[in-house]
């Protein structure tokens, strides 16, 4: 392939993974809680909307009520179970734990549904393709890249601009203060971890259109997303998404020199690299 | 003559907070310290960055002559200083006797092939070194509470395990971090009244304190801190005598 | 009978695991999803040596499995103390999924996907170990012999000083211990176990492939050790033995053979929540 078809390719990649990333930034920096069931709500996204496809409904209706499905779900994993668990004062490592086993509960519970093998949307429209020369871009390409662009605007303006946003960044900041002040973190975390779902479905949707549904394929993606978080610097919105498309290119560029089974050892070359002479980040916020 | 533990221009930020800023002083060996002055003054900053918690931006820490610079903390143990913590950490699901245990130093079978290919020798020598360990337990008065888990004793009995803890270490200079704030009269005297032993037999301690009447009783030189700086020194009369200092104790801006 | 005797020999491979897990997550408080890759490379390294074209005896090519298990669990582990705790989730997950990445595709050293069948059984001194007793004989010896090590490790002042990191590390650095010495140690005693756990297996069962090795695994691993309980032997024991005889249980309720695997790791992730939320100390050990 051409080194500029795989730089698109990284590019759309790099803009859908960096969704995940925000979204998951978002709730890591207000909740503190590394939630690896997200990408069991990124999958089920994809699931539910090929579901509604499947029986007929309009693609914005099934993608409308994915990401309804999905904050429905992320408010109840985070009142349901994280809360409780904190009320418990349970470690992070139990906290932890107990998120694998949500992961590992959706996950399942879709395979159990829908068999584990791989399933296709039957979208004609999103495989039609607009060739420039020798590069190939689908129709779900350019879909991607520009929702997965406005998904990150509207993260920026609802952080910096609306009240809940400000009051969840405040929240972030100091959940002490926060929660002798009155801004009930509690409801915060419920409202971050909802609204973090619902922007998980644009790619949970998007990315299966083009690659196929898969019960355990949330698993790398996020993967790839929290080091992009990391590396970008907790707390950094922008951060995560640059980094995210920064890493999708070079695991891509990475294919003209290594086959793609191996690309997850590129992320986490990419990784370990940071941790031993940037754990911070680039961007780290400022506390 | 070199001081025997010295601070030399120590400054630190933590983001916007400027904590210490070019704090100098230097602490006698043989004597009780205290270091006095608001919240926020930054004592216990300074207690992190003499003993590795912590590594300032700038400055010097040196001990008998030796720079105490960028040594993480259990080498400092090892070259004579041990600290207290505000809020004890002790190990709450350990006994008093397992507390004073763990910082016993140089034990055998502390990692896992003395434990597993000689077993009779690790008992052996654990049974000595509880000696060892009890006699530390005596030594502050909790001998008799030494099977007691950590949740059955009580404030006071905590605030002199945590002293235990740092005698078991065997340092000569002891960082103690407010061993008497929260203490009823009775447990407030047996904790002076320890201090003052220790100091008899050769320690030196660096207090930091709040209560004035611990400081008069038992300090031989105050340092007073303020903003991250050393701003008085002097015995303890004169210190707590002085208004301009009662004036940013009490009621001058944290 | 063989029946028994095969489950006996599997529970003492997974006791062993279960050891291994509840030293680095129940003992020193690591969250990690990648003992089963550590398992996955002690078994490889022993079928390899065994099916070498000059195959060594069981006990050494088990040592040098050992060996390699105990610096990946080293070098794995050592990340984890230089950042925060979070980060190194990333770590384990990165790790597992890389191994499971080399099983699968490296199929010069580890037959790819469809795994090594032949595995030869154990050469003891000598003696070929052919019957099921015999191998569940060589699985017992191991599992005693991890047990005894546990057992002795915990009440030595190398248990405690552990038991002081879980509750407070810098109150350990404080009193002036060295936490990396000891945390490195605790992952390379793990890594011994898993190690050792991975070439019995291999032996005992004659064929390996990735799918006993990935991420599922990892995750029965931890159940294992939540269900029983953290940090204690007993807990250890327990766990692997009730949870593999679950599968026999599951078999007797009719679900069809395409969702079964799916069934029994939903089952292990609601195991997870549920002990989590409702009995953190598992049944017989101590609160995660």
């Amino acid at each position: 392939m051409l080194p500029v078809q795989l730089l698109i390719n990284g590019l759309v990649t790099g803009c859908a993974l960096g969704v995940v990333a925000v979204s998951f930034s978002l709730i890591y920096a207000t909740t503190k809680i590394f939630h690896v069931a997200h990408a069991g709500v990124y999958t089920m996204a994809g699931y539910v909307a090929w579901w509604l496809v499947s029986r007929g409904a309009p693609e914005i209706v099934a993608l409308l009520v994915a990401i309804a499905a999905c904050a429905l779900l992320g408010a109840l994993i985070q009142g349901g179970l994280y809360a409780q668990l904190a009320k418990r004062r349970a470690t992070h490592l139990v906290v932890l734990i107990a998120s694998l086993g949500m992961l590992a509960v959706i996950q399942n519970i879709i395979a159990a549904v829908f068999t584990p093998n791989i399933l296709q949307f039957a979208v004609p429209w999103a495989e039609h393709v607009v060739s420039l020369d020798t590069i190939r871009v689908t129709y779900t390409q350019l879909l991607t890249v520009v929702v997965s662009l406005a998904a990150y605007a509207g993260v920026m303006w609802f952080a910096h601009h609306t009240i809940l946003g400000k009051r969840i960044r405040a929240v972030a900041a100091n959940p002490f203060l926060a929660e002798i002040t009155r801004l009930r973190p509690n409801a915060v975390y419920i409202y971050v971890v909802a609204i973090a779902s619902a922007i998980v479905a644009l790619p949970g949707v998007l990315v299966p259109l083009d690659l196929g549904l898969q019960p355990y394929g949330g698993i790398t993606p996020l993967l790839t997303a929290t080091i992009a978080m990391i590396a970008g610097g907790v707390g950094s919105i922008s951060g995560a998404f640059m980094l995210s498309v920064a890493i999708a290119v070079l695991q891509n560029l990475s294919l003209l020199v290594i086959p793609g089974e191996w690309s997850i050892g590129i992320t986490f070359f990419i990784f370990v690299i940071f941790m031993l002479f940037r754990p911070t980040g680039l961007f780290a916020a400022a506390r | 003559m070199t001081a025997y533990l010295q601070a030399a221009g120590l400054d630190h930020r933590f983001g916007g907070l400027h904590a210490l800023r070019a704090c100098s002083f230097d602490i006698e060996q043989g004597r009780i310290t205290c270091l006095v002055g608001p919240n926020g003054a930054g004592k216990t900053t300074i207690f992190n960055a003499i003993t590795g918690f912590l590594r300032p931006d700038e400055g010097h820490v040196t001990f008998r002559g030796r720079s105490l610079d960028g040594l993480r903390p259990q080498a400092i143990v090892h070259a004579g200083i041990a600290r207290t913590f505000q809020n004890l950490r002790l190990f709450t699901e350990l006994s008093a006797l397992d507390n004073v245990m763990v910082a016993l130093p140089r034990q055998f079978a502390e990692e896992p092939l003395g434990a597993i290919f000689r077993p009779l020798h690790a008992r052996r020598s654990q049974t000595r070194r509880r000696e060892d360990a009890l006699r530390t337990l005596d030594h502050v008065g909790l001998a008799d509470r030494a099977r007691e888990t950590v949740r059955n004793l009580s404030y006071g009995e905590q605030k002199l395990l945590s002293v235990a803890r740092v005698l078991a270490t065997g340092a000569e200079l002891l960082l103690l971090d407010e061993p008497a704030s929260g203490l009823s009269a009775s447990a407030l005297d047996a904790v002076m009244a320890l201090l003052r032993r220790l100091q008899a037999e050769g320690k030196t301690l660096l207090v930091v304190e709040h209560n004035t009447r611990v400081v008069q009783q038992i300090a031989d030189e105050v340092l007073f801190l303020h903003q991250g700086h050393l701003m008085a020194r002097g015995s303890p009369q004169q210190i707590i005598a002085d208004p301009a200092l009662a004036e940013i104790y009490f009621g001058g801006a944290i | 009978m063989d029946f028994l005797f095969s489950y006996l020999a599997l529970a003492a491979i997974y006791v062993m695991l279960g050891l291994s897990t509840n030293l680095l997550v129940g003992i020193v408080g690591i969250f990690s999803v990648s003992q089963a890759a550590v398992f996955g490379v002690g078994a490889y390294i022993v079928a390899h040596f065994l099916m070498a074209t000059e195959p060594l005896a069981f006990l050494p090519a088990l040592a040098i499995a050992m060996v390699c298990c105990i610096t990946l669990n080293i070098l794995v582990t050592l990340p984890s103390l230089r950042v925060s705790g979070d980060y190194f989730v990333v770590t384990s997950f990165g790790i597992q999924l890389l191994a499971t990445a080399v099983f699968t595709n490296w199929t010069a050293g580890t037959g790819g996907a469809n795994g090594l069948p032949g595995i030869p059984p154990p050469d003891v001194f000598g003696y070929q170990l052919d019957s099921t007793f015999q191998l569940m004989a060589l699985c017992l010896c191991g599992l005693l012999l991890a047990c005894g090590c546990f057992w002795l490790i915990m009440r030595a002042p190398f248990g405690r000083l552990l038991r002081a990191i879980r509750e407070d590390e810098l109150a350990v650095a404080a009193a002036g211990k060295n936490v990396l010495r000891a945390k490195v140690s605790a992952a390379a005693l793990a890594g011994a176990f898993a190690g050792m756990a991975g070439g019995m297996y291999a032996t005992f069962l004659s064929f390996i492939d990735p799918s006993s090795f990935d991420l599922d695994a990892s995750i029965l691993l931890l159940t294992m050790v939540v269900v029983g309980g953290a940090r204690t032997l007993a807990g250890s024991i327990v766990g692997p033995f009730l949870l593999l005889a679950m599968p026999q249980a599951l078999s007797m309720l009719d679900i069809p053979t395409t969702i079964a695997a799916a069934a029994r790791q939903l089952i292990y992730g609601f195991l997870l929540i549920a002990f989590m939320l409702f009995r953190p100390q598992g049944l017989v050990g101590e609160r995660l």
